[in-house]
């Protein structure tokens, strides 16, 4: 015998009745709380995501995954046709040397320090199959992000809240980190979509106040701000009960300068990274001018994932190494391989990361040549969306080395995925079944996914 | 109405009942029509001539079974025998008796129950098919079961094509209606049947006598349609509201804004003596006020999407598009009837031009070259800037394949139209023949097509009369300073580069060559690129070239420009073309403007020509040729008006059911049909059907009046009624969310009126139609935060200088894709990529901060108080600087009441409190930076440089006034404003 859900039921009618019913039903679900816990659909592998995005896109043959014979066809002329520079294009070598790290095969170019001490190096997952779509860095963001190039539609981190809620219910269950500039299609990369605004990315800024107008102006306290909300609670009482009606939208509300009111304390104890020990800072690179910012983001990151944030996602842009490859790719590697090794370091020692997934990627790869620029031989990369290499550890990944590309890195030719069998790897890794969850919008259930993807089991362990 | 749900799906056995009642009744019409055939005698039918029982499994099989299989199962269980998943094929009854890798047959004759394929589509075990938007409806699966129970009969190809033909020869069934249309990609789909109340929107409007046909007075009806289905549901309608509310709401509805204390108390008076006038006056004057346009303007570009700005990688502004949303609002203000709101949105260039040519009496040619000079009066001029709807998408050509880039702006047109006018959902058409509703591929593509020699441009449009051009010459001022120094910093730079360069040629003893020169020169015979600059300059440069050209553009807010299109039958556009988009017909090649349908929605994949045209389902004519009627003529001009006239033809029901839909929902919170883009099978169903049609007819009746239909809603009783109700409990278990309107829906404020009405409440609001954008001061963060866009960053939002341009309306404010305001955003202004049917109003976390943390609440707070403290002490008597009194007004100012005596003593007693808080709590000053230094991660270093910009509009700026420049009982009176401002009640629309 059939046990439907109401969803599944109403859909199946799809009666006059049924719609009306039906629609009713989403809103009353949207009034409960939507960040409550909730239980993953199969046994789960990873409880938390890091995503580190490196915004412009890496370069595979510059940080992962080498190929010696572009170096030996170093500024020869190239009839490849990927990415979308046309004209005289001519192939461009590496101009960093690779060597093997740890014991699964790990390959990193010598720009990479930290990160190859086999003790975070055996961690790691290198997955060199994955296939974007867009050429374009904003379309590109979106799908790596959202699922779809169009932008506008609801984040992993969002789906990821959705389906799992999140633990601390004093704290957002997803929040956002980026430079001080945010990333081309900005809010749009961690939006909520059509999915409620609680899952929306909470941006943590890099400067000024943590969270837009988290504190009131600084000539009112904690006190003062503890009168107001209990003369506003007992403003918005007397109102409640002029209306003669315990409405639920009023009492959210209300409810939520509580919730502010406590937030107000909780965030900014996350962040006062005080409490870290010297050695903590300095492994996560901190003490350095070019490690500062991201290792300062990769601390907090751990710090928010064991106060019970679901999803964090870190930006970092600056990857678009369209010329001056070598100047370009070296300082941001530098940039971020101390905190990368640090927190991968930090979370392992702590036991973090056997529930927690990091995901280091870029939005798509870049292509084995290029064109002149300004007249002269430009030593850097168009984009490519046909190949491109992330590492993933931790949260049930297997270390090791997945997928190649062919002899130049112009293409993935084994264990091409795209992004959306990625995607859908990520949330069954969280327990979660992208063809499950799902929510009704514009007349069918949507899924991050899109259509549907498969998951691509050579990454799991 | 609690029971329905559960009565109308007690068990599987009313299905089965449902399927065999079906398959009698499908019997009986086969039967019918034979004997129809044969005799045209008889018309009862008796138990003797129904059919056998293997002719009912043979139809079960063909109409219903193997339909779900093709649709749901042979993508993976059939064709491609390599490909068949888990071995398992549906194409044969041996097979499927066969089974797949398990070695079990999938089906047991006779036995549902233990079939492995019943326990698949049911989800138990294993999950076929495994994705919830192909999973079985309950109603599909029991058909399987009682298929597999009656012994799974598979009739012959031959008499399963034999069933398909006789039942196609039946337009109605209890399956459904066939719908007529230009035809989909497979028999299948071109013969499947729709539910009548799934085809709702595209069937033709009942008349006016069949939906009264007692003769019920016009102003009586919206009431008489609403209580019959109420009296149905066993509701009574709620006691009419309060004066107060009435007001209250009256003119939140039309104009976006509070009413004033002042308007408050006379409109109570009068409603006493005399309700049914001071209601009507009160409507009069609210519909001729100008903030109605500016109110109902602003729900207009909601659902077309309005911003200032392009979005996508560039964000380039599209200067002067606030010349389309003073069209919107001038259109609403002057009630201009809606089908010709929407000719002029679609077609208004062509409208333009062919007034232009009559006039004139030009040659096609006189009317290309009279076209880029922008020789129109101001009617045409109007016209044109309609067009500025064409433009309204997100769009830009950067890093996109010219043909992709086509297509994301044609994509976008049919979908915008589709949603707009229609209330369809024309996207997912792009790739296939819609999966719900009765819409083929095809008449996607004739629509596309349709637009296909649309073409953008920025194009020289005289100025309106009636358009406001205040602050042209401060504001380019302040745009040629911006330039100037961008200009200046760049050229500091290329000066350190030339010279670098010549002492390059001299140690070369090479004569200088200019960087344009040399551009072409091999690499050994000139400098390298950049020399001499180190890497923070090479990144400064970048930064001051895309600053120069950004302001220079800039430059052109000033100029006779519409945001708007042109024909033609093709364009070139350059990598950059987005920048500039210009008539342009020289660098045009004629390519063939004929259109095709693109399997798949892939550029590649060029399927069968198709004419320009219309929505064939919808069954009204766009042309005269009875062999193609639901095409345009594929003529360069003209394509667009002829979709318009289809458009606003009286007998498209989908039209006039659209617009007065959104009216209502705007009114009530909830359309009829609660999905106003979306009337498809997947939307939500009309309430109140007949309303909906009733509504329609009389739309057109009174001319296509949007202020007609404004009178008749609020005129009603319906509209009337108090949020109050006397059964309460058991109409929010029963209607939740108020779908029968025995009540009035409580509403939030959605973010423009909520700014709107602060400072109003803080006197600082100025109302002024029209013009450019204004900047309103935003989150400061924000504003000076770096946003990314191509090669750089933008300039920093440097808000107007003065508090009487910052604190206007906020439809005027400057709208930003890549920059929303995160105020309004917060509130749920929407993202203005894709159209917005209706606000979302959830309460998160974050508006909390907002209005009780920012520094534009506390200046708010800060601006009444002071208000308050200088009329207090104009005051004479006891009432000069009594704090009870001061408490008085704020409640007037904002709550537009009087606090009662308890409110009154208690938050007297609070300001007492917190004057001596203050009094040891100093404020800090504000300050605004007149430049500020930027950083930038530049991927030609990798590394972060910095460069300066400067701000000049805070050197000479009238900020609002601060806490630290006012008194402690000042703040004190600001910290109780604040909190009426945080209420339930001043949020919320009884």
């Amino acid at each position: 015998m059939l046990h439907p859900s109401r969803r599944q039921v109403l859909y199946g009618l799809g009666s006059t009745l049924g719609t009306v019913a039906f629609s009713s039903m989403v809103q009353a679900e949207e009034n409960a709380n939507p960040l409550a816990q909730k239980q993953p659909m199969h046994p789960a592998k990873a409880k938390n995501v890091i995503m580190l995005f490196m915004e412009g896109g890496p370069g595979q043959m510059d940080t992962f995954d080498p190929k010696p014979e572009l170096t030996k066809r170093h500024k020869q002329e190239s009839k490849l046709t990927g990415g979308l520079e046309t004209g005289f294009k001519f192939f461009v070598g590496s101009p960093f040397s690779f060597r093997k790290v740890g014991d699964n095969g790990i390959e990193m170019c010598d720009q990479w320090q930290h990160l190859a001490d086999p003790f975070v190096a055996n961690e790691l997952c290198n997955y060199r199959g994955c296939q974007a779509e867009s050429l374009n860095h904003p379309e590109a963001l979106f799908h790596m992000n959202t699922g779809s190039r169009l932008g506008g539609d609801p984040s992993l981190g969002a789906w990821a809240n959705y389906g799992l809620g999140t633990v601390n219910q004093n704290l957002p269950g997803y929040v956002v980190m980026t430079e001080l500039a945010m990333p081309q299609g900005g809010s749009t990369n961690w939006s909520n979509g059509f999915l409620p605004p609680g899952y929306q990315g909470t941006r943590l800024r890099p400067q000024g106040s943590p969270i837009l107008d988290l504190s009131p102006p600084s000539h009112k306290d904690h006190l003062h701000q503890r009168a107001a909300l209990d003369e506003l609670a007992w403003l918005n009482q007397q109102h409640m009960q002029s209306i003669g009606e315990q409405d639920k939208k009023l009492m959210a509300r209300m409810e939520n300068y509580e919730l502010a009111f406590r937030m107000q304390s909780e965030i900014p104890s996350v962040i006062d990274l005080a409490s870290e020990s010297e050695s903590t800072i300095d492994m996560y690179g901190m003490n350095a001018p070019e490690t500062q910012v991201f290792g300062r983001q990769c601390l907090m990151a751990r710090r928010l994932v064991e106060n019970g944030v679901r999803f964090v996602q870190i930006f970092s842009g600056g990857w678009d190494s369209h010329d001056y490859l070598e100047r370009g790719h070296s300082a941001r590697i530098k940039s971020v391989d101390k905190p990368l090794a640090g927190l991968l370091r930090d979370l392992k020692q702590r036991g973090l990361l056997d529930d927690t997934l990091v995901i280091w990627t870029g939005e798509f790869g870049r292509t084995p040549d290029n064109n002149k620029r300004g007249g002269v031989y430009s030593l850097g990369r168009g984009h490519n969306n046909q190949a491109m290499t992330m590492l993933l550890a931790g949260g049930g990944v297997r270390p090791g080395v997945v997928g190649a590309t062919d002899e130049f890195g112009a293409t993935a030719v084994e264990k091409v995925h795209p992004i959306r069998d990625l995607h859908v790897t990520l949330l069954h890794l969280l327990g979660l079944n992208d063809n499950k969850l799902t929510y009704f919008h514009g007349g069918r259930f949507k899924q991050l996914s899109q259509f549907g993807g498969e998951v691509i089991h050579e990454l799991i362990s | 109405m609690k029971n329905q749900l559960s009565s109308k799906f007690k068990s599987h056995f009313a299905i089965q009942r449902l399927i065999l009642k079906s398959l009698l009744f499908m019997a009986f019409l086969v039967t019918e029509i034979c004997d129809t055939e044969a005799q045209q005698a008889k018309s009862e039918v008796d138990q003797d001539q129904l059919p056998k029982a293997s002719e009912i499994g043979d139809r079960l099989f063909t109409l219903k079974v193997m339909p779900i299989f093709k649709e749901k199962c042979v993508g993976c269980h059939g064709g491609n025998q390599q490909d068949i998943k888990g071995e398992f094929s549906i194409l044969s009854r041996q097979s499927v008796l066969r089974g797949g890798e398990s070695g079990d047959p999938a089906i047991v004759i006779g036995h549902p129950d233990d079939s492995y394929m019943i326990s698949a589509i049911k989800w138990e075990g294993s999950e076929m098919p495994p994705k919830e938007n192909d999973r079985l409806t309950p109603l599909q699966i029991s058909t399987i079961e009682q298929w597999v129970r009656i012994g799974a009969p598979w009739p012959s190809d031959a008499r399963q094509k034999q069933i398909q033909e006789e039942n196609a020869s039946i337009i109605e069934n209890e399956d459904g209606r066939l719908v007529a249309t230009s035809g989909g990609q497979s028999d299948q789909w071109t013969n499947r049947r729709y539910q009548r109340e799934d085809l709702w929107a595209f069937l033709p409007l009942r008349t006016q006598s069949e939906l009264n046909p007692k003769g019920i007075p016009r102003n009586q009806m919206i009431d008489h349609l609403i209580t019959e289905e109420l009296n149905q549901q066993e509701f009574s309608s709620a006691p009419e509201a309060t004066a107060a509310e009435l007001i209250r709401r009256a003119t939140y509805d039309l104009t976006g804004l509070p009413p004033t204390y002042e308007e408050v108390s006379q409109f109570q008076t009068q409603h006493a003596k005399n309700s049914k006038k001071a209601w009507s006056e009160l409507i009069e004057r609210l519909l001729s006020s100008p903030r109605y346009g500016e109110h109902w303007g602003r729900h207009w570009l909601d659902v077309t999407r309005y911003s200032d700005t392009a979005g996508m990688s560039n964000d380039y502004e599209r200067s002067n598009l606030w010349r389309y949303r003073d069209y919107v609002i001038r259109s609403f203000n002057s009630d201009k009837p809606y089908n010709e709101f929407v000719r002029e949105q679609l077609a208004g260039d062509e409208l333009a031009d062919l007034s232009l040519q009559a006039r004139e009496d030009l040659t096609r040619e006189e009317l290309e070259v009279s076209q880029v000079k922008g020789q129109y009066n101001q009617q045409e001029s109007e016209w044109i800037v309609a067009t500025g709807f064409l433009r309204l998408g997100p769009w830009d050509n950067a890093m996109i394949a010219n043909d992709e880039a086509r297509q994301i702006y044609l994509d976008d047109l049919v979908n915008i139209t589709g949603q707009t006018f229609l209330s369809q959902t024309l996207r997912c058409v792009k790739c296939h023949d819609h999966k719900f509703d009765p819409i083929p591929t095809r008449d996607y593509y004739r629509i596309y097509s349709a637009f296909g020699t649309t073409q953008m441009a920025e194009r020289n449009v005289p100025f309106l009369e009636s358009e406001n051009r205040q602050r042209f010459h401060e504001e380019q001022t302040h745009v040629e300073k911006m330039l100037a120094y961008a200009r200046t910093e760049k050229d500091k730079i290329i000066n350190v580069q030339e010279t670098a360069a010549k002492e390059w040629y001299q140690e070369h003893q090479l004569p200088y060559k200019t960087e344009d020169d040399r551009r072409n020169d091999p690499d050994e015979m000139k400098p390298p690129r950049h020399v001499g600059l180190n890497y923070v300059q090479q990144g400064q440069l970048k930064v001051r070239e895309q600053d120069e050209w950004i302001w220079n553009r800039r430059l052109e807010r000033y100029q006779p420009m519409a945001q708007s299109v042109y024909n033609a039958d093709s364009t070139i556009l350059a990598w950059n073309g987005a920048r500039m988009l210009r008539i342009n017909r020289k660098r045009q090649k004629g390519t063939t403007t004929t259109g095709n349908i693109l399997i798949g929605g892939a550029l590649t994949a060029v399927g069968e020509a198709v004419m320009p045209g219309v929505l064939s389902a919808v069954a009204v004519p766009s042309s005269n040729d009875p062999a193609a009627p639901y095409t345009i003529s594929d003529s360069i001009n003209g394509r667009r008006l002829a979709l318009a006239n289809w458009i606003v033809d009286e007998n498209n029901p989908l039209t006039t059911r659209s617009i007065v839909n959104r009216v209502w929902k705007y009114h009530f919170g909830s359309g009829i049909a609660a999905n106003p883009n979306n009337f498809g099978g997947k939307g939500a169903k009309p309430t109140h059907p007949q309303l909906l049609d009733y509504l329609a007819n009389d739309f057109m009746e009174q001319g296509w009046s949007i202020k007609s239909l404004h009178r008749l809603i609020m005129m009603s009783s319906t509209y009337k009624q108090s949020t109050r109700h006397p059964d309460l409990d058991s109409l929010q278990e029963s209607d939740p969310n108020n779908l029968y309107l025995a009540r009035f829906s409580r509403r939030r404020l959605i973010a423009e009126e909520l700014r709107d009405s602060i400072l109003q409440s803080t006197g600082e609001l100025v109302h002024e139609i029209g013009g450019l954008p204004i900047m309103p001061e935003i989150n400061m963060e924000v504003a000076l935060q770096p946003r990314m866009i191509q090669f750089s960053i933008a300039p920093a939002y440097q808000p107007s200088p003065t508090p009487e341009q910052r604190n206007r309306r906020s439809v005027y404010a400057y709208q930003v894709r890549g920059q929303a305001d995160p105020f309004s955003e917060l509130f749920n202004q929407p993202n203005p990529n894709e159209s917005c049917e209706s606000r979302e109003t959830a309460a998160v976390t974050p508006q909390a901060f907002a209005l009780l943390n920012s520094e534009t609440m506390n200046d708010r707070a800060i601006a009444i108080a002071e208000r308050i403290l200088l009329e207090s002490q104009k005051e004479s008597g006891p009432e000069k600087s009594d704090l009870q009194n001061q408490i008085r007004r704020a409640f007037r100012y904002i709550l537009k009441r009087e606090p009662s005596p308890r409110e009154r003593q208690r938050l007297s007693e609070y300001a007492l409190k917190m004057i001596p808080y203050h009094q040891t709590h100093a404020a800090q000053p504000t300050v605004y930076p007149t430049k500020i230094t930027r950083s930038l991660v530049e991927e030609f270093t990798g590394r972060p440089f910095e460069y300066e910009e400067i701000l000049p509009v805070f050197e000479d700026y009238r900020a609002d006034t601060k806490a630290d420049q006012v008194s402690a009982e000042s703040k004190a009176l600001a910290d109780v404003c604040l909190l009426l401002f945080n209420t339930n009640e001043f949020l919320y629309v009884e």
